[in-house]
């Protein structure tokens, strides 16, 4: 067979005549993207992600039926060609619909697995869906109970059942329930890499949890008396019984490599510097404990909400009875600390709010149940002073109005003038946010938080943070989700390169808020069934009681729950070229816009879908019908842009199909795939 | 004396009426002969009507079925004689249309009589490498638009040594606009068949295909009383073998006028293109070396058999040789299809022979929808393939395309495109997707919603559109937008800066405005308008306005007309 020189990216090679470009370049170790290329079939040669550019020609040509001819030089990977790809697979982007990840995972502020773990629980596997849980939630018992469940926010089942998102976290709470103890990770052995975590709260237990699952050991200082930060200080009993906690973080230590060293204080019992030079890493996790203030006259004479917590939490959640109870402000501490007080035997309790319930920070969830308890609501009234007169405690508050919305996109209270009134009490508690209380030695921002390089955690040299004190207080799940990234950047920083997340993208069909039920396409056709209800202990009880108020919910509801989920993520999520090429190559869903095409899912057949949304034209299902299986069952209709794949006279697939399924693997997309996920 | 009389009813005579003023003809007119003829190209004067006189031919223009235009006639009476426009008589170079429009067109004897089938019988007594070197003499080259030099198109199928080699006649004329091979095929089917059977005799082909779109009823049933007659006569019969004739009706899609979506198109297959080489001449239709050329190319062939290629070779310029057929049309006095000799200047086309006006012209589109667009500065340059392809612009097929000073380029280049993005067949990712990204972005821009990062996207765009195609369709649809960019860059920056279109065509960017000082309070708009967007005292509301010019078309004192604007409003 006779040779032929050719040179590829500036090198030279010999190779035997009548070959493509495409393998040519594959021998000579350069990869070359394709998607409309299959072995199987004959050449489309219409995707042009293959393209390549012949220099002495100056035309780009598909590489995959471009013959390679002696003498020719052959860009494969020059900016020009690069381009070309990244305009290719922009173009395809700009018209593929559908959910490369589905909604709840991407809300996800961990980025946990939810379609996978709450079909693992619908299945029964509970333990499985632990394991998937835990591949990026290391506290599944309290964030199972605490997390303000941004999955469920954005949960497309919002859209036929209002308000009624699939109960996701509770999925978590009950893997957690039943199988925290007995599932311990694989991993390796230690790999002499020691990190010191100053705050044993959620953040630095992850921080912990994620260096270990790669063979790195640490210790965690403390400043309280036990772990467990905001959960075991904040966090009242009846949200998160405390031996519930004290299970969940004695995992920790058993994972081998993790030591926990309480009341040790930074600037106090430890010094950062001692840490940096003595540990290979430390990573600050200290939390946000610092309360707001009013900026009212007279705030002396009220207690700031995570102190007046801390206080009873320290004392097992007993305390005296707080008498006539006013709490000012709005967000979850303040729902933490009137529901506490009805505990503690007081009969008024009041919250007093600026805005309205509609600007609330807290949870829906939190503010009825505080209300089903007798726990009173002033909205727009905001303190002005505090005075003791007689010793009798007195606050003075301000009505108010709302205005234009803020920063925030709430509407701004304004005080009406001369609406100013009096009321008594006997405790006033000011919970209207924290603010972080740095040690000496810290980067800090303008917010007075540590301030980090947000890609991997990093303040400076071998200083990391993560948690409330980076971001200013803010959710558990939150805090998991930056220690993971200040782990990485810790085993990055081990291997003196810095984590950055990998470019990822994901297409999708858009925010229930602007989809109408006609929008959604379903795998299967969803079930019509309102969410389980949360099975509640008596009110009295939990009125007189710091006993957990809600039950988990019990195997058999998880399952009818589980059957709620649309599915919403894509069947080839994991297998996806266009995906893979297009973060390669930094294409970009919106890239260039314009005009989809939405067409329903073809579930005419028991058990393959077909979704013309995703199909990206390739012709491989065509032609694997047509030349390997010698069926002509699928093909195309119409003309540019309303090109379409079809089936056979628009008929349903045949029955017979289901043994064939030669079609299905060669899909780039999964436009064709199995009507079943994993 | 009256001899006879022609009648032309081509598709485009037929469109103005010729049927009825044949029928009526012909029911009234006893002792003359009259006949049915193709088209002398002639488009704005149609119907037409040649009495053959025994002192030469006299011609009628917009003939009525009317007894006394008949009598006039008849009386072979001054008015109503076919005026020439412009300087059309000495500026054309009728050679390959010579007697299109003259002759009957299914008439064997008539196109024998008048030096028919000479070509081919000279050709016989040749071998076929010596007909091929006379095309390549010739200089010819590929009237269908891509301009390949045919001799050597030939040489290469003549090289193949396979049994069954096709020759197929591409007549699947799919520029909007653009009708020279219909009205060869319609008006001298004979010769594009000669054509084709000198072509099968000088490369060895044993088959031809005419690939024909469907649309062309008159044409196709033409070629099939020539072919009729062709079966008839033997005329098929070539070095002993008999060559096989068919006429495939295409179903209307322009990308199947690209050679290879052709191919598949006639093995029955979806017509999309295929990758080259292979080439057609090495492996073509069902796997056979094939060879493509479109109707006006073969219609040239027997003029060089005829003549010599030598001879042939003496008109047009360097590179460009003999006549070029256009489709006239646009903003001018006479439409019609022309024939004019390579390297006439493009000036001497839309003044001298289509009778525009100098100054009120703005560019021409030359090539259809793939081609480009040419401004009037740049009407000093030669017609040939090089210096069309130097402007931007490509020969194609011969749709040329007057624009006059009241069109706006934005909203031309967007009308083009939206021919080729519906048209693209959909496979390659650039152009299925591309044309119609670089659409919606022109809709958005002749909108008003448009930015000027739009337009740096429509070039980048289109570049890569034209890189990263197949075939010669995506491959030349950014051309009517990259071309009016480059040459009224101007006209795009005022839709996005201004929202300002300076032709005042784009809807969007207009007011209609009543002017009050000469209105004489007619009415007639109020009347007319279909919205009741102009109220009792004479002003119109433009946000409910559809600027659909109703009113301006009414008024009898031309006070109505369209102003730069706010625009429609939601």
């Amino acid at each position: 067979m006779s040779k032929i020189k050719i040179t590829i990216d500036g090198k030279n090679y010999t190779a035997e005549k009548g070959k493509t470009i495409l393998s040519v370049a594959k021998e000579m170790g350069i990869e070359i993207p394709t998607l409309c290329y299959n072995e199987k079939i004959s050449n489309s040669n219409s995707c042009f992600v293959c393209v390549v550019k012949d220099i002495k020609t100056g035309k780009f040509l598909p590489s995959c039926s471009a013959t390679a001819s002696d003498g020719m030089v052959i860009e494969a990977s020059s900016p020009e060609v690069v381009d070309m790809r990244k305009t290719a697979l922009n173009l395809l982007l700009s018209e593929h619909t559908g959910d490369c990840e589905a909604p709840c995972t991407i809300a996800c502020p961990a980025q946990a697995s939810v379609e996978e773990y709450v079909r693992a629980g619908k299945n029964g596997n509970h333990l499985e869906g632990l394991k998937i849980i835990k591949e990026r939630i290391p506290l599944p018992i309290s964030i199972g109970r605490v997390c303000p469940r941004f999955c469920e926010q954005d949960c497309r089942r919002n859209i036929t059942d209002k308000d009624e998102p699939v109960a996701i976290n509770d999925f978590k709470r009950l893997a957690a329930d039943l199988h925290y103890e007995e599932y311990m990770e694989e991993r390796p052995n230690l790999n002499g890499k020691k990190v010191a975590i100053v705050g044993g709260g959620p953040a630095g237990l992850s921080v912990a949890y994620f260096l270990r699952l790669q063979g790195v050991s640490s210790d965690i200082f403390e400043m309280m008396e036990k772990p467990g930060g905001m959960l075991r200080y904040g966090i009242p009993e009846y949200r998160l019984p405390k031996f519930l906690l004290d299970k969940e973080i004695a995992h920790f230590e058993k994972m081998g490599g993790i030591k926990i060293h309480c009341n040790k204080k930074l600037g106090e019992d430890i010094q950062l510097d001692d840490l940096k030079s003595k540990y290979d890493a430390v990573a600050i996790t200290v939390g946000s404990w610092k309360p707001s203030s009013m900026r009212a006259e007279g705030e002396e004479h009220s207690v700031g909400g995570i102190h007046w917590l801390e206080k009873i939490a320290s004392n097992n959640w007993q305390g005296e009875n707080p008498g006539k109870t006013i709490v000012i402000g709005g967000g979850n501490t303040a729902m933490d600390c009137v529901r506490t007080a009805v505990r503690l035997g007081s009969k008024e309790v009041y919250c007093y709010y600026r805005r309205t319930e509609k600007e609330m920070p807290a949870e829906q969830i939190e503010i009825d149940e505080a209300r089903e308890e007798g726990v009173i609501f002033k909205f727009l009234s905001a303190p002005v002073k505090v005075r003791i007169e007689n010793g009798q405690k007195i606050i003075t508050c301000n009505e108010m109005k709302l205005g234009e919305p803020d920063a925030s996109g709430r509407r701004r209270p304004v005080p009406i003038p001369n609406s100013e009134y009096d009321i008594e009490a006997d405790t006033i508690i000011a919970a209207i946010g924290q603010k972080t209380i740095t040690p000496d030695g810290l980067k800090l921002n303008k917010w007075g938080d540590v301030d980090i390089n947000t890609d991997n955690g990093q303040m400076d040299e071998n200083v990391f943070s993560a948690g409330d004190c980076v971001s200013g207080p803010a959710t558990v799940v939150e805090a998991v989700a930056g220690a993971r990234i200040a782990a990485l950047g810790i085993l990055a920083f081990f291997k003196n390169e810095k984590y950055k997340k990998a470019y990822e993208i994901n297409v999708s069909r858009g925010h229930w808020q602007s989809l109408k039920k006609d929008d959604l396409v379903f795998l299967n056709e969803p079930i019509v069934r309102s969410r389980q209800k949360l099975s509640y202990i008596p009110l009295e009880e939990r009125k007189t009681t710091f006993k957990e108020t809600t039950r988990t919910f019990t195997e058999e509801e998880i399952a009818k729950e589980g059957e709620r989920c649309f599915e919403c993520s894509c069947t080839a999520k994991s297998e996806c070229k266009l995906k893979d090429y297009s973060e390669e190559y930094a294409a970009h869903p919106e890239a260039i816009q314009g005009a989809k095409r939405i067409f329903n899912y073809d579930t005419r057949h028991p058990e393959i879908i077909l979704d013309r949304n995703k199909c990206i034209k390739c012709g491989a299902c065509v032609k694997i019908c047509k030349e390997v299986i010698n069926k002509t069952l699928l093909g195309f209709v119409n003309r540019g842009f309303e090109t379409n794949l079809a089936t056979e006279f628009d008929a349903p697939l045949p029955d017979s199909c289901t043994e064939c399924g030669a079609c299905i693997p060669e899909c780039p997309v999964g436009a064709l795939d199995w009507r079943k996920k994993a | 004396m009256i001899k006879r009389i022609k009648i032309g009813t081509g598709s485009c005579g037929v469109a103005a009426g010729a049927d009825e003023v044949f029928d009526f003809f012909s029911e009234n007119i006893k002792d003359i002969e009259l006949v049915e003829v193709g088209c002398i190209g002639h488009c704005y004067a149609e119907p037409i009507i040649e009495v053959e006189t025994d002192k030469g031919s006299i011609f009628y223009e917009k003939v009525e079925p009317k007894k006394e235009f008949l009598e006039k006639i008849l009386n072979l009476e001054n008015s109503s004689r076919l005026q020439v426009g412009g300087n059309r008589t000495k500026k054309e170079f009728l050679k390959v249309t010579e007697l299109a429009g003259k002759i009957d067109p299914v008439s064997y004897d008539e196109y024998k009589s008048n030096s028919g089938y000479n070509g081919l019988a000279k050709a016989l007594l040749m071998k076929p490498e010596e007909v091929v070197e006379q095309v390549k003499i010739s200089g010819l080259r590929g009237r269908g638009g891509g301009g390949f030099p045919t001799g050597l198109k030939w040489s290469f199928l003549a090289a193949q040594k396979d049994e069954e080699k096709v020759l197929i006649c591409n007549a699947d004329e799919g520029d909007p606009g653009a009708f020279m091979d219909r009205s060869m095929m319609e008006s001298v089917p004979h010769q594009v068949m000669e054509g084709m059977l000198i072509a099968a005799h000088a490369t060895g082909a044993s088959s031809i295909f005419i690939y024909v779109r469907a649309e062309y009823p008159l044409a196709i049933k033409n070629l099939k009383i020539a072919i009729e007659d062709i079966i008839k006569y033997k005329i098929n019969h070539i070095n002993g073998r008999k060559i096989f004739i068919k006429i495939k009706e295409g179903a209307g899609a322009f990308v199947c006028g690209e050679e290879t979506a052709m191919i598949n198109s006639l093995e029955g297959k979806r017509g999309t293109p295929r990758f080259r080489p292979p080439f057609p001449t090495d492996k073509g239709y069902k796997g056979h070396p094939t060879l493509i050329n479109n109707v006006e190319t073969f219609a040239n062939i027997p003029i060089i058999l005829r003549e010599g290629g030598t001879k042939y070779a003496k008109l047009g310029t360097k590179n460009s040789k003999g006549t070029k057929l256009f489709a006239l049309a646009g903003d001018l006095k006479y439409s019609g299809l022309v024939e004019v000799p390579m390297g006439i200047t493009i000036g001497e086309i839309v003044y001298e022979i289509g009778g525009a006006v100098k100054g009120e012209v703005k560019a021409v589109q030359i090539g259809g929808p793939s081609g480009g667009c040419i401004p009037a500065e740049h009407f000093d340059t030669p017609v040939d393939y090089d210096s069309l392809t130097s402007l931007g612009a490509i020969m194609g097929s011969g749709g040329l395309i007057v624009i006059g000073n009241n069109r706006c380029m934005v909203e031309t280049a967007r009308y083009f495109l939206d021919f080729t993005a519906r048209e693209s067949c959909g496979k390659c990712t650039f152009c299925r997707i591309g044309t119609t990204r670089m659409l919606e972005t022109l809709e958005r821009i002749t909108a008003g919603d448009g930015c000027e990062e739009d337009i740096t996207f429509l070039q980048d765009l289109g570049d890569k559109i034209k890189k990263g195609s197949l075939c010669g369709l995506g491959q030349t649809a950014p051309n009517p937008v990259i071309s009016t960019i480059r040459y009224y860059k101007d006209e795009y920056l005022r839709h996005v800066n201004e929202k300002q279109c300076n032709a005042l065509e784009c809807n969007a960017l207009v007011d209609v405005f009543i002017d009050k000082e000469n209105c004489i309070e007619c009415g007639l708009c109020i009347k007319n308008c279909p919205i009741d967007a102009i109220s009792d005292d004479f002003i119109v509301d433009n946000s409910k306005c559809t600027r659909c010019n109703s009113c301006i078309e009414v008024c009898p004192k031309n006070t109505i007309s369209r102003i730069p604007g706010g625009g429609i409003s939601e």
